[in-house]
C-alpha cells in the first residue's frame, strides 16, 4: 500500500518550512503506546460458557449406572490407491464379533470382503430381500429408508464413513431386510456374503463357537440406553409378587485426570529490571503467554484424543447432515437428541453456511445478547463461533451441541483452583530460577479437563460442508 | 390617514380573493408583522449526517500526538494486490507491483521485473469459461487484471463447492515461478468477463537465462521459509500440552514487532473569518460568531469522518488487511455475502457501515428471498440489523461511477483489540474534545480570524478487527 503525501515534494517542504516539523517535535513528545496486541486471541466461548467444576486432587470420577455396552463403534479402513480394505481388528466393532479372541479369524474375514461402488440413487439393499450380507460403508452417505404407517417412505437415518449394517447375517439366522438402503452420494461399500462366511466357518470353528455362545447368552434386562434395568411393577391389580431391585453401578468408572499445557517463559533480567515504564515487561509477556495457553486449552478440549469433545461424543449421538451443508433440518435433528441443549459450537464459516441455508428458505433466525455480543440462535439455542473446530481440506467440519452443568448431567469443565503460585484459576506461573546468562525462567502451566457426565449430553453433527454448491 | 388608505389599497391589490371594494376593517397581517419579532431558526445545513462512525468508535487519548500499535512479531506473508495499467485494450502489470507476489518480495532489480512484466500474455474469457481445470498440470502464473472468478474445489463426497471468489488484482499459481508444481487442485471459472495476464513456465524459463539474479532470488524465497508461525503469521509461542511423563518443555518468549506502526494525529483545519462589525452588533438573539463556528465545526466533523474512512494512510477502507477483504458472490449485497463478511470479523463484531443506497440494495435482496431482518435499538435509535449486528448508514463510503461501493464491518474497542479512534484532549483553547478554536488576530480590514482545527486518527489494533465487502453493486438490473 502506498502512502501519499498530497501537495509538496520533500524538497519543497524543506524549502518552505518556517517552523518545527511534527517529525522533529515527536522526538520530544512521548508516544502513547498500546499494549502488545495478539491476533490469536478469540472469544473462547467454550471456556466462558462451560460450568467449571473444582477437582480436589487432579482427578474426577464419573460414576454411571452399569451398562451392558453395545459394541457399536465405527470401522476404520486403509486404502491403497482405489483399493480399500478394512483393518481386521476393527471388525470387533460389529456387535457379533465383539470380544472374539482369535485374530486369525478376523484377518480371514477381512480378506473376504468385496468392494462395491454405487452412484447416487442406487439401492444397496432393498427391503424384503434376503438378509445375507454384511455392509461396511467405507466412503459416502447412505440413507436408511423404512416404510411409513401408510406405505410412504420415511428416512430413518443417514449413515456415512465407517458405519455398518446387516452384521446379524453373521449369526446365520434366516432373515429378510427390514429397510431399504439407498446411496445419497457416490458410495464405496465393503460387502461380506454369508456363503463366503459359511465356507470359512468350516475352517474356523472359533467364530462359530463365539456366535453360538452369543446367541445363547442373549441379553440381561436393560433399558434402551443399555443400562441395567431397574425393575418396577406398575399397573397391576391384586397381589402379585413385586420385583426386588437395586441400581447397579459400573465397576470401573471412567476417571478424568487434569490435562496440562505447559511452557517455560524466559525473560532476560535486564529487560525485566529496566524497561518497565509504563508497562511491566514481565507482566505483558506473561499475559500473552497465558492467552496462548488458554487458546491451546480450548483447542485441546475440543480436539484432544483422550478428553476432546469431538472424540468423546457417543457414537449414537453423532449424526450426519442429510445433504451436505448445515440445514435447519439438520440442526433440528441435532437438537432433538437431548434435552436442554445449552449451546451449539461451530466454526464461524459453518455458521455463515448455516446462514446461507436459512436465507435460502426465507427464514430469519433470532439473535440473542450474550455478555454484550449478539449471537445467532436456532430454536432459542445460541450458536457460538469457535475457530478451534477443524475444517478438512475438502471443506467439511462439525458442529457440537451440548447440555452443560453438573445438575443437568451435562458437560462440565474441570479445573483445580488454589494451586501454588496461581495467576488465574487453574493456571500458575512458578519461578524456576535465573541461569548463568541472566535469563529468568517461569514455568507456566494450565490444568484442565472436560467430562461428559451422561453420553446424551454431547452430540456432534458431522460432515458439515461449508462450501457453496 | 393618507398612509392608512394606502395600506388598504395595497392589501386589496395583493389579496385577490377579497373584492376590491370591501375596505379592510382591522389591522392587516403584513402591517402587524412590522411590530412583531419574527422567530428565527438557527442557520440550517444540509450535509450534516448522523456520523455513526464517530459515535461507534471509542476515543483513546493520544498524548504526545502519536500512538504506537505494538503487535506480536509476525512473519509477513506478502500477499498484496497487483496494479495494472492499460493503453487502450492492452493491459500490462506495473513492474514494481510484481513484488507483491510472495516469491518476488523484496526483489529490487527493476529492469528484470520490467522484462518479466512484458512476458505476460493477455487472455480474455467470457462468463462460464473454465480458465484452469483441476487435475491439469499447473504450469503458469495467472494475474487477474479485471473481472471476477470463482475458485471451485471438490467437496467431501465429490460435489463441487465454491471455495472463494477472486477479483481484480488477485493472482493464482504464483508458486509456478519456482518450477512447475504438479497439478491444480482447484478449478477456476469466470463469473464475469475476465481479462487475465498469464505467464507460462516455458516463457519464464527462457527469460531466466537473461536475468540470473531473479532465479536465485526466487529459489531463496521458495526454500527459506521464515520462523515458526501460527495461522495468523505471528511468531509461535511454543507450548507443550497433553503430555504424560517428563518430556523436555519448550522454552519460549513472546516476540514483538521491532518497528511497530506509529500513527500521528491527522488534522483538519480551516480559518474562520468574521467581520468585527458583524461580530459586535448583530448578536441578538443569536451570537453570530457562535453560529459561524457551529456550522464550521459541523463541516469539520463531516470531513473528519470522511478522512477516517477514506484517508490513504489511516482510513479504514485502505488499511483493512487484504485477507479481510472479500468480494460479493454475484454483485448485489446478498444476505449470503453479509454472512460471509460476518465470518471474517467473527470475534464480537460491533457494526456494519454502508452507504444508504447499499442498505437499500441489501433490503431489496432480503425482500427477494422473503426475509425480514430485525431492527435493534442502538444508542436509542432504531436501526436495521443483520444477525443482530446493526447496519449503520454512512455516506462517506464512496459509490463509484460504475455504481459499486463497499460495506465495512468493524469491531470497536481497545479491550477487545478492535478499532479505536485517536484524539487528544486538553488542547489549548479547546472547544470540543480534540477540537480547538484559536484567535488569530484582526486584520486591517477589521476582519477577525479564528483557526479551527480538529485532530484525529484511527488505529486498527489487530487486522481481523475490520472486514470489507468489496465490489458491491447497487441498482443492478435483475
Amino acid at each position: 500500500m502506498t502512502v501519499t503525501d498530497p501537495g509538496l515534494t520533500p524538497e519543497e517542504a524543506e524549502h518552505q518550512r518556517q517552523s518545527l516539523g511534527t517529525a522533529a517535535a515527536r522526538n520530544l513528545a512521548s508516544t502513547t503506546k498500546s499494549t502488545p496486541q495478539m491476533q490469536g486471541i478469540s472469544p473462547r466461548w467454550l471456556l466462558r460458557k462451560l460450568p467449571w467444576v473444582t477437582t480436589q486432587a487432579g482427578t474426577y470420577r464419573v460414576n454411571r449406572r452399569l451398562t451392558y455396552a453395545v459394541g457399536d463403534g465405527r470401522v476404520t479402513f486403509i486404502s491403497t490407491g482405489a483399493d480399500i480394505r478394512v483393518i481386521p481388528q476393527e471388525l470387533r466393532e460389529l456387535p457379533v464379533l465383539r470380544d472374539l479372541p482369535d485374530d486369525e479369524v478376523l484377518v480371514a474375514l477381512a480378506e473376504r470382503f468385496e468392494q462395491r461402488e454405487y452412484q447416487p440413487g442406487d439401492l444397496l439393499v432393498e427391503s424384503g430381500g434376503r438378509a445375507d450380507e454384511v455392509f461396511l460403508v467405507a466412503h459416502g452417505k447412505v440413507q436408511k429408508i423404512g416404510r411409513g404407517e401408510y406405505g410412504d417412505q420415511t428416512v430413518l437415518d443417514t449413515m456415512a464413513d465407517g458405519e455398518h449394517f446387516g452384521s446379524e447375517a453373521l449369526t446365520g439366522v434366516e432373515a429378510s431386510w427390514q429397510h431399504t438402503f439407498k446411496a445419497v452420494t457416490p458410495v464405496i461399500a465393503l460387502v461380506l456374503r454369508w456363503e463366503v462366511v459359511q465356507r470359512l466357518n468350516g475352517r474356523a470353528d472359533a467364530l462359530r463357537a463365539h456366535v453360538d455362545s452369543l446367541i445363547r447368552a442373549d441379553g440381561k434386562p436393560q433399558n434402551k440406553h443399555g443400562e441395567a434395568d431397574i425393575e418396577i411393577a406398575s399397573g397391576h391389580d391384586g397381589e402379585p409378587d413385586l420385583p426386588a431391585t437395586f441400581v447397579d453401578y459400573e465397576l470401573s468408572p471412567r476417571e478424568y485426570e487434569l490435562e496440562v499445557a505447559q511452557t517455560v517463559l524466559r525473560v532476560h533480567t535486564r529487560v525485566a529490571d529496566l524497561y518497565n515504564h509504563p508497562m511491566n515487561q514481565t507482566e505483558q509477556q506473561l499475559r500473552l503467554t497465558i492467552e496462548a495457553l488458554r487458546e491451546r486449552q480450548e483447542y485441546e478440549m475440543i480436539n484432544n484424543r483422550r478428553i476432546g469433545l469431538l472424540h468423546n461424543a457417543d457414537l449414537k449421538q453423532r449424526i450426519h447432515t442429510r445433504t451436505g451443508p448445515p440445514t435447519p433440518d439438520d440442526l433440528d435433528e441435532l437438537l432433538s437428541r437431548r434435552r436442554k441443549t445449552g449451546f451449539v459450537l461451530a466454526h464461524p464459516r459453518a455458521i455463515a453456511a448455516f446462514g446461507r441455508e436459512v436465507s435460502k428458505r426465507g427464514l430469519y433466525p433470532g439473535t440473542t445478547n450474550v455478555e454484550g455480543t449478539q449471537v445467532l440462535t436456532w430454536r432459542g439455542v445460541p450458536l457460538f463461533p469457535s475457530n478451534k473446530i477443524p475444517i478438512t481440506d475438502r471443506g467439511a467440519t462439525s458442529m457440537i451441541a451440548m447440555r452443560v452443568g453438573e445438575q443437568d448431567n451435562g458437560v462440565v469443565g474441570l479445573h483445580q483452583p488454589g494451586i501454588p503460585d496461581e495467576v488465574q484459576p487453574g493456571i500458575n506461573a512458578r519461578f524456576m530460577g535465573v541461569n548463568e546468562k541472566a535469563i529468568v525462567s517461569y514455568l507456566v502451566s494450565a490444568y484442565y479437563s472436560v467430562a461428559v457426565l451422561v453420553p446424551d449430553a454431547l452430540g456432534v453433527l458431522e460432515n458439515v460442508e461449508i462450501g457453496r454448491a | 390617514m393618507n398612509q392608512i388608505r394606502l395600506a388598504v389599497s395595497r392589501v386589496s391589490v395583493t389579496d385577490s380573493d377579497v373584492e376590491v371594494e370591501r375596505p379592510q376593517l382591522s389591522l392587516s397581517r403584513a402591517a402587524a408583522r412590522n411590530l412583531a419579532t419574527t422567530t428565527k431558526s438557527v442557520p440550517q445545513m444540509q450535509n450534516i449526517t448522523s456520523r455513526w462512525l464517530l459515535k461507534v468508535l471509542p476515543w483513546v487519548e493520544a498524548k504526545g500526538g502519536a500512538f504506537r500499535v505494538n503487535r506480536r512479531l509476525s512473519y509477513a506473508i506478502g500477499d498484496g494486490r497487483l496494479t495494472f495499467t492499460n493503453i487502450g485494450a492492452n493491459v500490462s502489470v506495473v513492474p514494481q507491483e510484481l513484488t507483491e507476489l510472495p516469491l518476488l518480495r523484496d526483489y529490487d532489480d527493476v529492469e528484470a521485473l520490467a522484462a518479466l512484466s512484458t512476458r505476460f500474455e493477455q487472455r480474455e474469457y467470457q462468463p462460464g469459461d473454465v480458465i484452469v481445470e483441476r487435475g491439469r498440470p499447473q504450469d503458469a502464473v495467472h494475474l487477474i487484471a479485471h473481472g471476477r472468478v470463482d475458485k471451485i474445489g471438490q467437496g467431501e463426497y465429490g460435489s463441487e463447492t465454491v471455495l472463494g471468489v477472486l477479483a481484480d488484482g488477485d493472482y493464482f499459481g504464483d508458486q509456478v515461478l519456482a518450477g512447475p508444481r504438479g497439478e491444480w487442485d482447484f478449478t477456476i471459472k469466470a463469473v464475469t468477463p475476465v481479462i487475465l495476464l498469464v505467464l507460462p513456465w516455458e516463457v519464464f524459463e527462457r527469460l531466466n537465462g537473461e536475468a540470473g539474479g531473479l532465479r536465485a532470488h526466487i529459489q531463496r524465497a521458495f526454500a527459506g521459509s521464515a520462523g515458526r508461525a501460527n495461522q495468523h503469521g505471528e511468531a509461535e509461542i511454543e507450548i507443550a500440552s497433553g503430555h504424560d511423563g517428563e518430556p523436555d518443555l519448550p522454552g519460549t518468549y513472546v516476540d514483538y514487532e521491532l518497528a511497530p506502526r506509529e500513527l500521528e494525529l491527522s488534522v483538519a483545519q480551516t480559518v474562520l473569518r468574521v467581520h468585527s462589525r458583524v461580530a459586535d452588533l448583530y448578536n441578538h438573539p443569536m451570537d453570530q460568531v457562535e453560529q459561524q463556528l457551529r456550522l464550521t465545526i459541523e463541516a469539520l466533523r463531516e470531513r473528519q469522518e470522511y478522512e477516517m474512512v477514506n484517508n490513504r494512510d489511516f482510513g479504514l477502507l485502505h488499511s483493512a488487511d487484504l485477507k479481510q477483504r472479500i468480494h460479493t458472490r454475484s454483485g448485489p449485497p446478498t444476505p449470503d455475502d453479509l454472512d460471509e463478511l460476518l465470518s471474517t470479523v467473527w470475534k464480537e463484531p460491533t457494526a456494519f457501515l454502508a452507504h444508504p443506497r447499499v442498505i437499500a440494495a441489501f433490503g431489496r435482496e432480503c425482500n427477494k428471498r422473503g426475509i425480514y431482518p430485525d431492527t435493534i435499538d442502538f444508542n436509542g435509535h432504531h436501526v436495521p440489523a443483520w444477525r443482530g449486528v446493526p447496519v449503520l448508514p454512512c455516506n462517506k463510503i464512496a459509490v463509484s461511477e460504475t455504481r459499486t461501493s463497499s460495506i465495512l464491518l468493524l469491531r470497536a474497542g481497545e479491550q477487545n483489540q478492535g478499532v479505536i479512534g485517536l484524539h487528544q484532549t486538553g488542547l489549548p483553547d479547546e472547544y470540543q474534545p480534540g477540537l480547538n478554536v484559536r484567535f488569530m488576530g484582526i486584520s486591517e480590514k477589521a476582519i477577525i480570524s479564528y483557526l479551527v482545527s480538529a485532530y484525529y486518527s484511527t488505529a486498527i489494533l489487530v487486522p481481523d478487527a475490520v472486514g470489507v465487502l468489496e465490489h458491491v453493486q447497487i441498482g443492478r438490473e435483475d
